[in-house]
């Protein structure tokens, strides 16, 4: 489902991405983890149709990337890591959009059911400038999830979420994998990567160092293997 | 550890702060350059007007004095209108950057103050009264001429964000948006009275500024007198401008929360692609408090101007491109910063780019033609009924600057894009010295355009605003043809996004 070989992204004299190799399969979820500026999000950008890659072969569905972004954009829904919300538009105006703009049909029980299920009926028609972090984390995993994507990307989407936030987020992960959605989580939380995925790719230096089955991660052993792909 | 901050710690943060700013500029030596052609402008209105003859055959420093206290007492009347409008002045930092340092609310305040400068329209008042006072002193008096008009420009200024700040202390209590409103109100009525019944310029003329531009005019050694004594009032009302600020700043932003805890309830499925988009962009312009309130003073106070002075059609036709290049300063010259950080997400949407493009300059457009569609029928009220080549050059005029600040906001939009938040009333899409650059370009523009259509529905020719008009408008489509592409294309676009997203 996802297909990247010898990703770069340069801006300017800044290479964020360095000959990343990475590939997901449908129905499957796949943690992608590493340091700060590793270049995780910014594969999620290329993913997303948000920014072209500069070298390198990207394929979404077997659509590239850099020749067909907007078929690549109605196979994927995103999260990005920071806001991704319009501050002065309401939950439902941000659904009512996705809905416009992807032709969903009969958008609105599903609308009230995925913002009831996070915990956000109570605000559908309020701004999101006015929202916690959290809450407009969890909102950016409705946004993303809602028109049930073929490819599901996930920046950050467990970060300053409550308990039930991440409940929720996990629940719509597994729902994705069960109908076949190919998952992709970028996340510094090790633990719910590992709950959430069956596969990890470890990043470094803008490029991949490891990839392994996600049991490999877990538990203290895990973690010290962790910390050895970082340094 | 010790918090509280004394004076000197509050002077000090500012100058760290500034330097901060001055230290982050994104092109240093175009800020640089601009910063020199600022003064450069200062020093020739200070120094030029008595060497220019033609100014003396119009009028003479004799007719210049005359009008130098309401030049005076105008600079001031404007001052506290923008400081009041402003919801305070200018942020030193971006609220929600400032929110983690301990900056003290006298910082605030006198930050406000350093800022206010950096402002095209009080730069042109400052440059016109500077100018003014050198051509009536001439060379005796002119060193102290200089100093008390720069004085006086600091006092009206301070005085102004004290006015400024007070006002946003009612603003910001139980109903205040909806009595500073009432104020307002009563206010504009209340100068339209005044000057109907003939007592409004002698009020400007009137009082400590005709005594000053007297002192300035005249050659007695008392001039010297009240070098000291404007600038012990400037440095007192600086220090009084501390106790409101500090209660104003302590107080929540009442009409930005009313927006935030609001109610909107969802409208009708739309029926296009291109009409969710407008309806998202509409929202984002509407539902800002600094845009509308800035909407409201461009749209009502030139009108009122106009109104009060009953301008003719032919200076009427200068208004529509001040309000039009002002309206563009309040987020068209960075119009992709409406999304804010959502900027990322809504471009992973399947929608084609030029969609999207062509929703933000409609929007734009609709923005800046309604705000002067409101001035030009506040000054037709007084200007009377136009003649049939007036109305054609007025309407005209109104596409060709539409038109051509369009065109160039969505360029510098995508070529210098800034991540802003304008959340706050006290926000700006760029900053100021950014600003100052584009509302110059603007203004020159706007203005000269403007007196082309002026100048062309003056004769008798129908079709001469509308011939005029033709190679204006291909030039500004063109323009924006170009800003299209430059938003069309992957890499510029990307940029702009992940510029915008910060």
């Amino acid at each position: 489902m996802i297909d990247v070989r010898d990703l770069h992204v340069r801006f300017g004299e800044v290479e964020a991405v360095a000959g990343i190799d990475l590939s997901a399969e449908a129905g499957q979820a796949t943690a992608l983890l590493g340091r700060n500026g590793a270049g995780k999000s910014t594969t999620m950008r290329v993913l997303a149709g948000v920014v072209p890659p500069t070298e390198g072969t990207v394929l979404v569905g077997g659509l590239d990337v850099a020749r067909d972004a907007i078929s690549v954009k109605r196979l994927v829904g995103y999260c990005p890591d920071v806001g991704g919300l319009v501050p002065l538009a309401t939950p439902w105006e941000h659904l009512q959009l996705i809905a416009r703009l992807r032709r969903i049909d009969d958008w609105e029980t599903r609308s009230r059911d995925l913002l009831e299920r996070f915990e956000l009926g109570d605000v559908s028609h309020r701004v999101t400038s006015g929202f916690s972090h959290g809450m407009s984390r969890r909102l950016s995993v409705v946004l993303a999830a809602f028109h049930q994507p073929d490819v599901l990307l996930l920046d950050e989407p467990f970060d300053g979420v409550d308990p039930i936030g991440v409940d929720a987020t996990l629940d719509v992960i597994a729902d994705a994998r069960a109908r076949g959605a190919c998952v992709l989580i970028s996340t510094h939380l090790r633990d719910l990567a590992m709950q959430a995925c069956t596969t990890a790719v470890v990043l470094r230096g803008g490029a991949r160092v490891a990839s392994m089955a996600s049991c490999e991660l877990e538990g203290e052993a895990g973690a010290d293997a962790y910390r050895a792909l970082l340094d | 550890m010790p918090t509280a901050r004394s004076w000197t710690d509050s002077v000090a943060d500012l100058w760290h702060l500034l330097r901060f700013r001055t230290q982050t500029v994104r092109r240093p030596r175009a800020a640089a350059v601009a910063s020199v052609v600022l003064a450069g402008f200062t020093l020739a209105a200070m120094l030029v007007p008595p060497h220019v003859g033609a100014v003396a055959k119009v009028g003479g420093p004799e007719q210049v004095v005359g009008y130098l206290p309401s030049m005076l007492s105008g600079f001031l009347v404007l001052s506290i209108v923008s400081a009041i409008s402003s919801g305070g002045g200018r942020e030193l930092l971006p609220r929600d950057q400032a929110a983690i340092h301990p900056i003290t609310t006298t910082t605030e305040h006198l930050g406000a103050l350093v800022l206010s400068p950096l402002n095209l329209a009080f730069l042109l008042q400052v440059w016109l009264l500077l100018g003014a006072t050198s051509l009536v002193t001439g060379g005796d008096g002119w060193l102290v001429g200089q100093l008390l008009v720069l004085l006086w420009i600091a006092f009206a200024t301070a005085l102004a964000q004290a006015v400024g700040w007070t006002i946003e202390i009612v603003r910001r209590g139980e109903r205040g948006v909806a009595i500073v409103r009432t104020i307002a109100v009563v206010g504009a009525l209340a100068a339209v009275a005044l000057h109907l019944s003939g007592r409004f310029v002698p009020l400007l003329e009137g009082g400590p500024t005709r005594r000053l531009a007297s002192l300035m005019a005249g050659t007695r050694d008392d001039a010297w007198l009240a070098v000291p004594v404007l600038l012990v009032l400037t440095v007192l009302m600086v220090l009084i401008g501390v106790i409101p600020a500090r209660a104003a700043l302590r107080r929540a932003p009442r009409d930005e929360l009313k927006v935030e805890s609001g109610i909107h309830p969802a409208r009708a499925f739309p029926s296009s692609d291109a009409a969710m988009l407008l309806r998202m962009d509409r929202a984002a312009v509407w539902r800002s408090v600094p845009m509308r309130r800035g909407l409201i003073v461009l749209a009502l106070g030139p009108g009122l101007v106009a109104l009060v002075g009953a301008m003719s059609w032919g200076s009427v036709m200068v208004l529509p491109g001040l309000v039009i290049s002002g309206g563009a300063l309040l987020f068209g010259v960075n119009a992709w910063c409406l999304d804010g950080r959502g900027v990322l997400w809504r471009e992973s949407l399947p929608v084609s780019p030029q969609m999207v493009f062509r929703a933000r300059a409609r929007v734009l457009a609709e923005w800046l033609i309604g705000a002067s569609a409101i001035t030009v029928t506040l000054a037709s009220i007084r200007a009377g009924v136009p003649t049939v080549n007036q109305a054609i050059s007025m309407a005209t005029l109104l596409v060709v600057v539409t038109l051509q600040v369009v065109a160039v906001c969505m360029l510098w939009s995508g070529r210098r894009p800034f991540s802003v938040n304008l959340r706050s009333a006290r926000a700006t899409p760029a900053p100021p010295l950014v600003m100052v650059g584009y509302s110059s370009r603007l203004a020159v523009t706007t203005t000269l355009t403007a007196l082309i259509f002026s100048t062309a529905s003056g004769g008798g020719w129908l079709w001469l605003s509308p011939v005029l008009a033709v190679p204006l408008l291909i030039w500004s489509l063109r323009t924006l043809r170009r800003a299209e592409q430059q938003w069309v294309a992957p890499a510029p676009r990307a940029a702009v996004v992940m510029t915008v997203a910060g």
